[in-house]
C-alpha cells in the first residue's frame, strides 16, 4: 500500500486525542481530528476517512447516534474507544455496526492493532468476500474454507459441523470481536433464550480440541460478557 | 420497583396482623370451648402479639395488634360476654396490664432491629471511610511521581537524555497503571453500594473467566507462573464479571506485592454441592498474625506506620469482601505449609440447569 490510510478521531478529551493522533501519525497514518460529533460528520464528508476512531462520550450528540447516523450512508469500519462497567454500550455499537472497541484505559499496543486488524478486513471484504480457495492462518492453526478443515501444524481437528462454522465464522472477520448475538444468528439463524449457552458450550469444546490453556489462548479470545475474537497474526 | 416493594412490605404486615390476631381469637374460643376455662386467653393474646411485632416491621402493628386484642379480650372473653364493658374494675386492669406489655416488648424489639441496622450501615460506613482514606492518602504519591515526571519532561527535554527520559517516563507508566487499579477498585464499590440495588448477574463460563483474568494479569506480570486446576466440565457461574474478574485480580495483585520470594501462584476451582469454591494458593510471604483478622475490614490500625499506597494493605482485599458479600458468597484466608498463604472463596451455582 503506497497511499496512506486516511484515519478520523472523534474524541472530545485533548490529551487522549492529542495522544492517539501522535501515534498514529507515528505509524505512517494520515490523521484528521474532530471534537465533536457535528464536526465529526462535516469532517468525514470533507475526508472520507478509511477508518472512525470513536468516543462514545462525545458533548454533542451520542456516540451511538453517531454510529447509526455513518451506518445509514457507508460501511466505513468504526472503532469504539469506551469506558469500563459499561458492556452493554459496547455490545450495542456493536450491534448498530461498529467494527470494534478498545476499553479505556487502553494501550496504544491494543489500539494499534485492533486499527490494522480492522482495516485488513475491510480489505478482503472489498476484494469481493469469496474465500474459494483461500486460507486462513493464525499462529499455527490453518482453516481451508474450500475443505472445510482445521489443522494445527498440518494435522486435522476434527469439529462437528457447527464447531466447524463457529470457527470459521470468527476466522473471516479476524481480529475483531463478534458479539454473542452476532455469532446466534449467523450459525443458528435464531436465537432464543438458551442460544448464548449453547454458543457457550460449543466453544468450550472447540477450545479442548484446539488445545486452549485459560491465560495462553492462541486462537481465540474470550471478551466475557460481549462475544469472541479470532485472533489475527498482523505484526 | 421501590414503591412498589413497600406496598407489598405493608400489604404483607396487615395480612400478618390480621393472620396472627384470627388464630388467636380462633384458639381462645376452642380453649374456652373444650377446657372451659379463660385463664389462658390473656396470656394467648400478649403472645400473639408479640408475634407481631417480631415478624412486622415498625411499631404500628405491634399497637394496632395490641389495641385489637385488648378490645376482642374484653368484647368475647370477660364477662359480660360479647359486650364491651370498661366498667368492671378487674376488665380495666387487665386490659391496661395487657396494653402496656404487648407496647414494650413491641417497642423493645424495635429497638434491638434498629440497632442492628445501624451496626450493618456502620459497616458499610466504615468501608466508604476506609475508601475515602485510601483517596486522599494514597493518590497522593502516585499523583505526585506522575506530576513530577510528566512536568521534569515537559519542561526539560532538551537537557535530559534519552535514558533519563525513558525512566521518567516508566515511572509514569508505573504509577498511572497503579492509579487505575485504585480507580477499578473504587468503581467497583460505587457498584455495590447502590443501596437496594440489586447486582446484575450473567452466566459465566468458569474457564472464560480464568482465561481474560490471566490475560490480563500476565501482560502486567509477564513473570510470574500461575498455575490452573479448574473442573474439566462445562461450568457456569451466575455473576457481574467484571467485579469478580476484579476479586481475583486483586487476590493475584496481592500475592505479588507481598510475595518476595513467590515461585508460584495457583488457582484452583471446584464445584461442591450449589457452589463453586475458589482457592488462589502461593508460596509467597505469610500474612503476619496481628493483621490476618483484618485483611478483609479495612486498614489493619497501626498509627506510626504509614499507609503508603504500595507497602500498605491499600483498599484491594476490603473490596474484594463487598463484592464476595454482594454476590451472597463468602471469603476466607489462611496461612499454609510451608509457606505462603490461600485465598477462598464461593459463589453459588446456577440452580436447577443441567441440560445444554
Amino acid at each position: 500500500m503506497s497511499a496512506k490510510y486516511k484515519i478520523l478521531i472523534v474524541e472530545d478529551e485533548k490529551n487522549i486525542r492529542n495522544l492517539v493522533k501522535t501515534i498514529l501519525k507515528a505509524n505512517g497514518y494520515q490523521v484528521f481530528d474532530a471534537t465533536n460529533g457535528s464536526t465529526g460528520m462535516i469532517m468525514y464528508n470533507s475526508h472520507c476517512p478509511d477508518l472512525i476512531i470513536l468516543d462514545l462520550g462525545l458533548p454533542d450528540i451520542d456516540g451511538v447516534q453517531f454510529i447509526r447516523e455513518i451506518r445509514q450512508v457507508s460501511q466505513t469500519p468504526i472503532i469504539v474507544l469506551s469506558a469500563r462497567h459499561k458492556e452493554s454500550d459496547k455490545v450495542s455499537a456493536l450491534d448498530l455496526g461498529a467494527n470494534d472497541y478498545v476499553t479505556k484505559p487502553f494501550g496504544m499496543e491494543e489500539l494499534l492493532a485492533r486499527v490494522r486488524a480492522t482495516l485488513r478486513n475491510t480489505l478482503i471484504k472489498e476484494s469481493g468476500g469469496d474465500f474459494k480457495g483461500v486460507k486462513f492462518t493464525v499462529d499455527n492453526l490453518t482453516l481451508d474454507y474450500d475443505k472445510r478443515r482445521v489443522m494445527i501444524d498440518g494435522g486435522e481437528i476434527h469439529l462437528t459441523q457447527t464447531e466447524y462454522n463457529i470457527v470459521e465464522y470468527l476466522s473471516i472477520h479476524s481480529g475483531r470481536v463478534l458479539t454473542y448475538a452476532d455469532i446466534v444468528k449467523k450459525i443458528w439463524g435464531f436465537s432464543d433464550s438458551g442460544s448464548i449457552k449453547k454458543l457457550q458450550v460449543n466453544m468450550a469444546n472447540i477450545r479442548k480440541k484446539l488445545n486452549e490453556k485459560p491465560g495462553e489462548n492462541r486462537y481465540i479470545t474470550n471478551e466475557l460478557g460481549v462475544g469472541y475474537r479470532m485472533n489475527s497474526d498482523d505484526k | 420497583m421501590k414503591y412498589n416493594s413497600k406496598l407489598w412490605m405493608n400489604l404483607r404486615n396487615i395480612l400478618v396482623t390480621i393472620l396472627i390476631i384470627v388464630v388467636c381469637f380462633i384458639l381462645c374460643i376452642a380453649v374456652e370451648k373444650w377446657l372451659n376455662t379463660y385463664v389462658p386467653i390473656p396470656a394467648i393474646f400478649t403472645l400473639g402479639v408479640f408475634l407481631i411485632s417480631l415478624i412486622t416491621r415498625g411499631f404500628i402493628f405491634g399497637i394496632v395488634a395490641s389495641s385489637i386484642s385488648v378490645l376482642a379480650l374484653n368484647y368475647a372473653f370477660t364477662f359480660p360476654y360479647f359486650k364491651f364493658n370498661f366498667t368492671i374494675p378487674e376488665n380495666l386492669v387487665s386490659a391496661v396490664v395487657m396494653l402496656i406489655v404487648t407496647m414494650v416488648s413491641s417497642a423493645l424489639i424495635t429497638k434491638v432491629r434498629k440497632a442492628e441496622e445501624v451496626r450493618a450501615e456502620s459497616e458499610k460506613e466504615k468501608l466508604r471511610a476506609n475508601l475515602l482514606r485510601a483517596v486522599s492518602h494514597d493518590l497522593r504519591t502516585p499523583l505526585t511521581t506522575i506530576y513530577g515526571s510528566g512536568a521534569g519532561i515537559a519542561d526539560n527535554y532538551d537537557s535530559l537524555d534519552k535514558e533519563e527520559i525513558v525512566e521518567l517516563a516508566q515511572g509514569i507508566k508505573e504509577d498511572a497503571q497503579w492509579l487505575i487499579n485504585m480507580v477499578e477498585n473504587l468503581l467497583s464499590v460505587t457498584k455495590i453500594n447502590g443501596q437496594g440495588v440489586a447486582l446484575k448477574k450473567t452466566p459465566i463460563v468458569l474457564e472464560e473467566l480464568i482465561d481474560t483474568v490471566l490475560v490480563k494479569f500476565k501482560s502486567l506480570n509477564s513473570n510470574i507462573n500461575v498455575e490452573v486446576d479448574i473442573p474439566e466440565d462445562f461450568v457456569i457461574i451466575p455473576m457481574d464479571p467484571v467485579l469478580i474478574g476484579q476479586v481475583l485480580m486483586n487476590i493475584l495483585e496481592n500475592a505479588v506485592r507481598h510475595g518476595e520470594d513467590l515461585t508460584y501462584i495457583n488457582i484452583k476451582v471446584r464445584t461442591l454441592g450449589d457452589r463453586a469454591i475458589f482457592e488462589i494458593s502461593n508460596d509467597g510471604r505469610e500474612i503476619p498474625r496481628e493483621i490476618i483478622d483484618h485483611v478483609f475490614t479495612g486498614y489493619y490500625e497501626k498509627k506510626n506506620k504509614p499507609v503508603d499506597s504500595k507497602e500498605g494493605m491499600g483498599i484491594g482485599l476490603s473490596v474484594c469482601h463487598s463484592i464476595i458479600k454482594a454476590h451472597d458468597g463468602d471469603i476466607t484466608v489462611e496461612n499454609i505449609k510451608p509457606r505462603g498463604c490461600c485465598f477462598r472463596f464461593w459463589l453459588g451455582l446456577e440452580a436447577n440447569d443441567n441440560e445444554c
